[in-house]
């Protein structure tokens, strides 16, 4: 009875085995294969076309921690993220807070905030290069203003232009989570906050906000990584440029591995990165998950 | 008709001066978000002539639809289309049968093995591929993927993979085990139980899948970029990227091209909104 029933166990573990494996195989070539490759070839001096890959030891490195331009392109990142995660955020929990208020057309409101998400990021990019250096300058010159709108052409307001053409795309997505979160506050803790004596304001910061808490997670962690590895917005908008003013961390790897055929040391700077999500992410989780835990 | 979920109005107070002031912040933020569509909808049916001459924010003279021929045969719509719907479709397919499979064979054994397969999984999440491209394009040249529809599709499953076992994960508690018990009783195999019981019952879980997946898929540039070169298999994305390099003082007409790769997106998350707001917001709520 005991060996008919561990053998009837093992034939159901290689079934479960069947289910698992074709997952699991793709993702292991697809994904990781490259991910240890890419960890290798960040030690060689590798071109990309030649079958020769010279070891190059930590000289990929020593070069990432000296180069004007991988540190110009992590400082237009950085900005670019920590810009996005608070505008996003506030943005995004305002027009949440709004919709789940008492307010006319909401689900109208909610639509026109979510469009711009479904359009790919190249097309946002161009919508906002035509929006600033076209469309507000005729418009400018319709209404007899002198207002140069043209953002993505100067190296100071470029930062500022890809900001609003990313908030825009993005606000109204992170919106919808935290109305989510907002619908599921159990009406009881207004109730008793109100018994309590708590105004308006103080319901707001000492019942919703701690109740976002799980979905600020979410969020947080998202628009972090989403924009750390901003790419997509770039092409068709400003080109990284002008000059290197929005050359972001994965255009220069892009830039320096592809078209300067410096596969090695395109391959360190994507270790860089891949280092700085893992930081990035893991200190979210933590601090975030205990601040969860503590309210 | 059934109350949408997200914006029931429970025992929120009725309209007030406070709810004036909400009403106002989101008319004005609604004018913002909306400004930019209203511009592209309307600069695409405007002749050139039209957009140098009188007010940008007129509505277009008459409706021509000369962009959107244009665009349509630049953007070469009737094989980017199809490709992009090809690769999409069948990549987003397999990823909820694999997905599926994958969350709930995890979540049926107690096996470390199978542990150990979820945080393996969960990497993808952490490191984005986009951070990897790189090296997926160089194993995808090497193995030669790169430029096949096959190779399109398998690069878009591991890539998405991760999330969506995640996403699957986090629906398994819907599942109930009691039902499982009683098939497999009945001498039903793992097979019989997964496609015949678990499959089913997981429907909701996929739509929501397929539904978050397919846009990012539609959408996507960086990884369609490297992996499709030949004309015969690019996708709109890519096409587009080159129509607005070629187009750049023309913007008629890719404005034109930009409505046209929108639309079929649009139309699908409005006719199924339920699933998309679902699949975002899980762990929103529960953390």
């Amino acid at each position: 009875m005991n060996t008919h029933d561990s053998k009837f166990k093992k034939h159901d573990r290689i079934q479960y085995l069947i289910l698992l494996l074709p997952g699991l195989i793709i993702f292991t070539i697809g994904l990781i294969i490259p991910m240890l490759l890419g960890f290798y070839y960040s030690f060689t001096s590798w071109n990309g076309m030649t079958a020769e890959k010279p070891f190059a030891g930590l000289s990929n490195y020593y070069r990432l921690f000296h180069d004007t331009y991988a540190a110009q392109a992590w400082i237009f990142t950085i900005k670019f993220t920590l810009l996005n995660t608070i505008l996003q955020n506030i943005g995004a929990i305002l027009l949440a807070v709004a919709l789940d208020s008492a307010i006319k057309l909401k689900k109208l409101f909610r639509t026109i905030f979510f469009i711009p998400c479904l359009i790919s990021a190249l097309v946002v990019g161009f919508i906002w290069l035509k929006l600033y250096g076209n469309v507000l300058p005729a418009l400018m010159d319709y209404l007899g203003k002198d207002i140069n709108t043209m953002l993505f052409g100067r190296d100071d307001t470029v930062l500022a232009g890809l900001i609003i053409a990313n908030n825009w795309q993005w606000i109204g997505y992170w919106m919808l989570i935290y109305l989510a979160a907002l619908q599921s506050i159990p009406q009881e803790l207004y109730s008793a906050a109100k018994v309590d004596g708590a105004n308006a304001f103080q319901q707001f910061f000492f019942v919703t906000l701690p109740m976002l808490a799980p979905a600020l997670t979410i969020c947080i962690v998202g628009i972090t990584t989403g924009s750390l590895k901003v790419y997509d917005l770039l092409v068709a908008s400003t080109n990284g440029g002008p000059g290197r003013a929005s050359t972001s961390i994965i255009y220069y790897i892009y830039s320096t591995a592809i078209n300067g055929r410096q596969y090695g040391y395109g391959s360190a700077l994507s270790v860089s990165l891949i280092v700085v999500l893992l930081i990035v992410a893991l200190i979210q989780l933590r601090v975030l998950k205990r601040r969860e835990v503590q309210l | 008709m059934k109350k949408d979920k997200l914006l029931k109005n429970t025992n929120k107070s009725s309209f007030g001066p406070g709810t004036l002031v909400l009403q106002i912040i989101v008319v004005s933020a609604a004018l913002f978000f909306a400004s930019p569509l209203f511009i592209i909808l309307s600069y695409s049916f405007k002749t050139k002539r039209e957009i140098y001459i009188g007010n940008p924010l007129s509505l277009p003279e008459s409706l021509n639809f000369n962009n959107y021929i244009n665009a349509y045969e630049k953007l070469n719509l009737k094989v980017t289309f199809l490709n992009t719907a090809f690769y999409t479709s069948v990549s987003v397919l397999v990823l909820a049968i694999l997905c599926g499979a994958a969350a709930w064979t995890i979540a049926r054994n107690k096996n470390k093995f199978f542990k150990f397969s979820y945080f393996y999984f969960i990497i993808g999440i952490l490191i984005p591929a986009q951070a990897l491209f790189l090296p997926i394009y160089t194993v995808g040249f090497k193995t030669g993927l790169v430029n096949t529809r096959a190779g399109v599709i398998f690069m878009f499953i591991a890539t998405n993979i991760s999330f969506g076992v995640f996403l699957m994960t986090s629906f398994m508690s819907t599942v109930p085990i009691e039902l499982e018990e009683a098939a497999k009783i009945d001498g039903c195999s793992v097979f019989g139980i997964y496609f015949r019981i678990v499959m089913p019952l997981l429907k909701p879980a996929m739509a929501t899948l397929i539904i978050m997946l397919s846009f990012q898929i539609w959408n996507d540039y960086l990884m369609s970029s490297l992996f499709v070169s030949t004309n015969k298999l690019k996708t709109i994305t890519v096409a587009i990227q080159a129509l607005f390099s070629q187009q750049s003082s023309d913007y008629t007409t890719a404005f034109a091209a930009i409505v046209i790769s929108v639309l079929p997106i649009c139309i699908l998350f409005i006719s199924m909104q339920k699933y998309f707001i679902k699949g975002m917001t899980v762990g929103a709520v529960k953390g």
